[in-house]
């Protein structure tokens, strides 16, 4: 009896450890959007290196704050975003989840 | 491009911050505490709060804060780049150590767990932009609730014995702890931090379990760094490389990020911000309270008792102090065992509701050294959003 209690201890040590020796899943998860002018290019420039989530979790803000947003993004994390396509971001994101200031 | 269809679902995510405020600009204020763990698990945790899925940014829920050891499931996430390994073998894991050292070590986990010492630490971990939504106006960054933190017990081996053995050449001053974590594009800066080696002690290890086992996949599995006392930015996950070197070398996520006015306040305006920053590095005092919950209703008369913890940065809590009539009077709360000076200290007020009507319920931990919690409208703004530890509010209706 003893012999099989600690036979099941280690069978499910291994399965609850499998899934690291394994590869791992991080789901998917579909945050809510607004649709809007520019939308295709955020989608295109912005999802490469994150959710968007990433980008509705920042809370409503000013013009200037997204506007430094997109500049770290190109800057500081390289990203390859072009400057038209970076005002293009910038106005969607300031008409969509701005809080109306433009400082 | 893999994720085609996330504009075609209308499901709410859970975690979307809500554009309303009435608030005179620049007062500090509770955090927001009222969003939902989402309905989506990620690998080996429960449904949590749910900020992103790339990368995983997941926040435990305040309930879970009445014991002093958070669940490995309920354990909150937090990653800065995109692509994070999804397949590691344990058999064949090496840490490097490299740079101004006698010897370059390639240790295995297996090594790691035989050739030396094993010790453990209690300790809490947490994101210096903990509570961040207290703030306004709203800095810039994930608008965490207070549930960007945990406590452990992290198993390990010391980063003293480790470096003991690779043998420090004369002049070695920093060290680099990069971890597996990698960016979308080659240019991206690395996630690595530096540490100066004079703010190494002993508590700090290189950590392969997590309250008796293996790290979860998400808080760095295999290895990841544990400096107890510090904001959680420096416990590198994935733990790759530590490279020693003479020289600070000038990285993104030391010299832009995690950083807070070079004052005594710590504090800045919009306006006017400081020119001088330092890094955010050791937690203040901060208590939370996991029970009642905002919005609860309690009983008239009947026996309620509050549970929290409380903890900073490893000086050791003294009290906990409960108000219930804003602030007015504050009675002690009854501290439980002592898990040691980094670790959470859980404790308890047992209290009979004898007014019918709304009931303010505030905690404030004070540590050894005589600091406290101030009060939420006490603390000034600054521009990352760091460092929060306000008294906590809950509010619960007396029926």
């Amino acid at each position: 009896m003893m012999k099989k209690i600690i036979l099941l201890t280690a069978l499910s040590i291994s399965a609850l450890f499998a899934q690291v020796k394994s590869s791992v899943e991080v789901p998917y998860i579909p945050f809510e959007i607004k649709m809007g002018k520019g939308f295709s290019t955020v989608q295109a420039d912005c999802l490469m290196c994150h959710s968007f989530g990433y980008i509705i979790n920042q809370g409503p803000q000013s013009r200037k704050f997204w506007r430094g947003k997109v500049d770290k993004m190109i800057e500081e994390f390289k990203a390859p975003i072009d400057k038209k396509d970076a005002k293009i971001i910038e106005n969607y994101l300031f008409e969509n989840y701005g809080n109306g200031k433009e400082q | 491009m893999k994720r085609r269809d996330f504009f075609k679902t209308s499901i709410a995510a859970s975690a979307a911050v809500l554009s309303s405020t009435s608030l005179a600009a620049g007062e500090t204020h509770q955090p927001n505490e009222t969003r939902k763990v989402s309905k989506y698990a990620f690998p080996e945790k429960r449904p949590l709060i749910t900020y992103s899925d790339r990368p995983p940014l997941l926040e435990t829920p305040l309930s879970v804060f009445t014991e002093e050891f958070t669940p490995n499931d309920q354990f909150f996430v937090r990653w800065h780049l995109p692509d994070i390994p999804t397949h590691i073998d344990p058999d064949t894991y090496t840490i490097h150590i490299n740079g101004m050292v006698q010897r370059e070590l390639k240790i295995s986990l297996k090594d790691l767990k035989n050739d030396f010492e094993q010790v453990e630490v209690n300790a809490v971990v947490q994101c210096g932009g903990n509570s961040r939504s207290a703030f306004t106006p709203i800095p810039g960054g994930i608008q965490w609730g207070s549930g960007a933190m945990g406590c452990a017990r992290w198993k390990g081996v010391r980063l003293k014995d480790i470096l003991d053995k690779a043998g420090l050449i004369e002049g070695a001053k920093w060290i680099g702890f990069n971890g597996r974590e990698k960016a979308a594009y080659y240019k991206t800066p690395n996630f690595v931090r530096e540490l100066e080696l004079d703010e190494l002690d002993d508590h700090v290890i290189v950590a392969y379990e997590m309250n008796g086992e293996d790290l979860p996949y998400l808080n760095g599995y295999p290895l990841r760094l544990v400096l107890p006392g510090y904001y959680s930015d420096s416990w590198v996950k994935m733990l790759s490389n530590i490279t020693v070197t003479d020289k600070y070398k000038s990285l993104f996520f030391m010299d832009k990020a995690y950083r807070v006015p070079d004052n005594e306040c710590e504090c800045e305006t919009p306006e006017k911000l400081a020119k001088k920053t330092k890094p955010i590095t050791i937690m203040n005092v901060k208590s939370v309270i996991g029970y009642p919950e905002n919005g609860a209703k309690i009983y008239h008369n009947s026996e309620v008792v509050v549970r929290g913890v409380a903890w900073d940065g490893g000086y050791g809590i003294h009290k906990v102090m409960i108000s219930l009539d804003d602030g007015k009077t504050w009675d002690e709360a009854q501290l439980k065992e002592d898990l040691g000076r980094y670790a959470y200290r859980s404790f308890r007020f047992g209290f009979k509701p004898k007014k019918y009507g709304k009931l303010h319920i505030m905690a404030k931990a004070v540590n050894s050294l005589g600091e406290e919690q101030p009060f939420s409208k006490d603390i000034g703004w600054n521009r990352g959003g760091y460092k929060y530890n306000g008294i906590q509010v809950v509010n619960v209706e007396v029926v």
